[in-house]
């Protein structure tokens, strides 16, 4: 015998790639080794309820058809930011699609979760899988107000806006609607203590092009700039981001060169037909309903890593075994 | 008694129906296809190794199936390097700062390093592993099934298209067998020396050499053997079929695809496959009309070669129907950074495909074996 057997050489070459792609692995892993224990609402960011001051932004989220009480939360922090830091600051938890991340939301606190059937038209049990972007019978809207103004519908993604101090930002689900039915928010864009007083807020461009990387003018920290896009229909589409059905009313004329506050805008609606809500205070703990939804066990990571294991060894041995019985 | 020699026939040495191996080996591929859960991929992969480790035979396409772990490896590592340089910003827990480079606004969109996030990596190390596991499947068909029964199973209408994907499917394995031998001929000559850069050029060279040579010497075989005549067939009407066929093919291909991948738009899938199919099988029709040809010894399906195909049906279809029901667990959020989870369905689906390790044939040893012999590689020594 004056080579080693060829069997073994082979099965030693064998372990080498494996041992590779485990490190590999490894390497990767240990990122997902942190398990925050989150809950449905993260207590420790905003608070239950309408903002109190003019510092931060109030955030709706109204499940309309979905069924479930309308939440709403404040996010006082001082800073800008955009919509997602709003709705992530005040607590909420959102899943993004796969396809696009957190570009587009396509869950807040686990609604409409993968097991629910949602009845769009054209499926009746669609259920939301947060591969790609949802479809425009059933998504989250995505709606923004000044303090004491009526709701809009956001022309921009929720990354490429930023929320307006003291206002408000809107979450509704829009179920079977189209661009000029979607359903604002039951909840009127008013803090409480500042009934009657007149609407202010910055008027906001729409997109004048169909990058989804566009980002506001102005956004980002300044206040400067409004109104010096308002002109021009561009903003067909308006980019994927959160608006699959708005087909855009863009008419032949361009719209009038709006002034920097537009105090004559449509006021909100009288804050004593809210719908009532909560601050997400009881809501269930967002990954334990997951986890009881789709029937994970706690044992099954275990059990596949031990299968893993127990193959790798099976598989050492029987390369072992064949080269042996190939040199006998 | 009578049971006793059942199951000694059953487990009689021999090699199994190469599409047996291919269709366990694709049911396992659309598993891994249907899901970026980091424990049932391992597990997988697992599966896939075991089994190959147990039913391979000694031929040289066998000996591949490490070159492509190692090709899985790659591509793991650059799916998560790519989210390094290409903006991993996507999620809250950043891990790693990197100076960002700043780039001109004609390339608005595009970020180059910057900080990256634990959920961007992972993101790119789930999707690197399921694309990972499913070319390691492939490696695994091919270290399974004799190319050259899996050309003589096909049926005679096929055998133009049949050709050239087997002689395709195969040519990663020859060369994996190439560089091994030329790899052994350097050692037996005690060639060693001259650093990294020259082992690499005094292997490349022989392995593109020998890799001319055997396409040379297959197609000489195959002039020989009467492929790729058209015998007394009109140019027109082997034009109709020659589009027909591909036409079809096209179509079940994207039919397929749109199949199995759930994100394209459905009427790409059942509609464009069944079309294809039809065409195709017009196709195949005309085709099969001109091509006549016998089988020697052609090669049956036994109760070892359904429980082998069945066995990945199995897995593929228990990963559908869990996703279908419940896709939470196949498609781990990176929302929040946490373990994946998993249920049970989904893992005991995967771990049926681990059967044919235990109830299939051992292949044939290269004396028993039905057709050519696979000789020792390492006679053959390349000059």
């Amino acid at each position: 015998m004056i080579r080693p057997p060829r069997r073994t050489r082979v099965a030693r070459r064998l372990a080498r790639p494996l041992v590779v792609l485990a490190v590999a692995a490894l390497l990767a892993l240990p990122a997902g080794a942190m398990a925050p224990g989150a809950y449905a609402i993260d207590p420790s960011k905003g608070h239950p309820g309408f903002c109190k001051s003019a510092k931060g932004v109030t955030v709706v989220v109204d499940f309309q058809q979905l069924g479930g009480t309308t939440i709403v939360r404040c996010n006082p922090r001082g800073t800008r930011g955009t919509g997602l830091d709003a709705l992530k600051g005040a607590g909420f938890q959102i899943a993004g699609v796969q396809r696009w991340g957190e570009a587009f939301i396509c869950r807040i606190e686990n609604r409409p979760s993968a097991v629910e059937k949602i009845p769009i038209k054209g499926n009746k049990d669609y259920q939301e899988s947060c591969i790609d972007t949802p479809p425009a019978a059933g998504y989250w809207s995505y709606w923004h107000a000044g303090n004491n103004c009526a709701w809009t519908y956001s022309q921009w993604g929720v990354k490429n806006r930023d929320f307006i101090p003291g206002g408000f930002e809107g979450w509704s689900f829009s179920l079977n609607a189209t661009a000029d039915t979607n359903p604002k928010p039951r909840i009127a864009a008013v803090r409480p203590g500042t009934a009657g007083r007149p609407c202010v807020a910055r008027y906001e461009p729409k997109p004048t092009s169909t990058d989804p990387n566009a980002r506001q003018p102005g956004s980002g920290g300044q206040t400067a700039g409004a109104g010096s896009g308002g002109s021009g229909g561009g903003g067909g589409g308006g980019g994927q981001t959160t608006e699959p059905g708005s087909g855009g009313r863009e008419g032949a004329l361009p719209p009038p060169r709006p002034r920097a506050l537009a105090t004559g805008r449509p006021a909100a609606d009288d804050p004593a037909r809210n719908v009532a809500f909560t601050g997400g205070e009881n809501a269930p703990d967002v990954n334990q309903l997951v986890k009881e939804q789709s029937g994970a066990s706690d044992l099954a990571p275990w059990a596949a890593g031990g299968a893993a294991v127990l193959l790798a060894l099976l598989t050492w041995l029987t390369a072992r075994r064949r080269g042996r019985a190939r040199d006998a | 008694m009578m049971r006793r020699g059942a199951l000694t026939t059953y487990f009689l040495p021999r090699d199994l129906h190469p599409l047996a191996w291919w269709t366990w080996t694709l049911g396992l591929a659309v598993a891994a296809s249907r899901t970026t859960n980091p424990w049932l991929l391992l597990t997988i992969l697992a599966v896939v190794c075991h089994v190959v480790v147990a039913r391979r035979s000694d031929a040289p396409w066998a000996l591949a199936f490490r070159v492509y772990l190692y090709l899985g490896a790659v591509i793991v590592l650059l799916r998560v390097a790519f989210r390094l340089v290409f903006g991993g910003a996507e999620g809250a827990t950043i891990i790693l700062r990197l100076p960002e480079i700043p780039l001109p606004a004609w390339a608005a969109g595009i970020r180059l390093f910057g900080a990256v996030s634990a959920e961007s990596l992972l993101g790119g190390f789930y999707d690197g592993l399921r694309l990972a596991t499913m070319v390691i499947c492939l490696g695994a068909g091919n270290a399974l099934a004799n190319p050259k029964r899996l050309l003589k199973a096909m049926p005679p209408a096929l055998y133009e298209i049949g050709t050239a994907v087997t002689v395709a499917l195969s040519v990663f394995p020859q060369l994996a067998e190439s560089v091994l031998r030329v790899r052994r001929a350097r050692k037996l000559r005690g060639g060693g020396g001259g650093g990294r850069v020259r082992a690499v050029r005094t292997i490349i060279i022989p392995v593109l050499e020998d890799a001319l040579d055997r396409s040379l010497q297959l197609a000489a075989s195959m002039d020989a053997r009467g492929y790729g005549r058209a015998g007394t067939v009109q140019a027109r009407a082997r034009f109709v079929t020659g589009l027909l066929m591909i036409v079809g093919l096209i179509g079940v291909c994207v039919g397929i695809y749109a199949t199995l991948d759930g994100s394209t738009p459905r009427f790409l899938a059942a509609p464009v496959l069944f079309s294809g199919l039809a065409v195709a099988l017009v196709g195949f029709r005309f085709a099969g009309r001109r091509v006549h040809r016998t089988r020697y010894r052609p090669d049956r399906w036994h109760l070892a070669e359904l429980v082998v195909a069945a066995s990945g049906v199995a897995v593929a279809v228990a990963l559908f129907a869990t996703s279908s029901v419940d896709p939470t667990n196949l498609n781990p959020s990176l929302t929040n950074l946490s373990w994946p989870l998993l249920s049970w369905p989904p893992l005991c689906g995967v771990l049926l495909g681990v059967l044919p390790a235990f109830l299939s044939p051992p292949p044939g040893t290269p004396f028993t074996a039905a057709d050519g012999v696979p000789e020792p590689a390492a006679e053959k020594v390349p000059a």
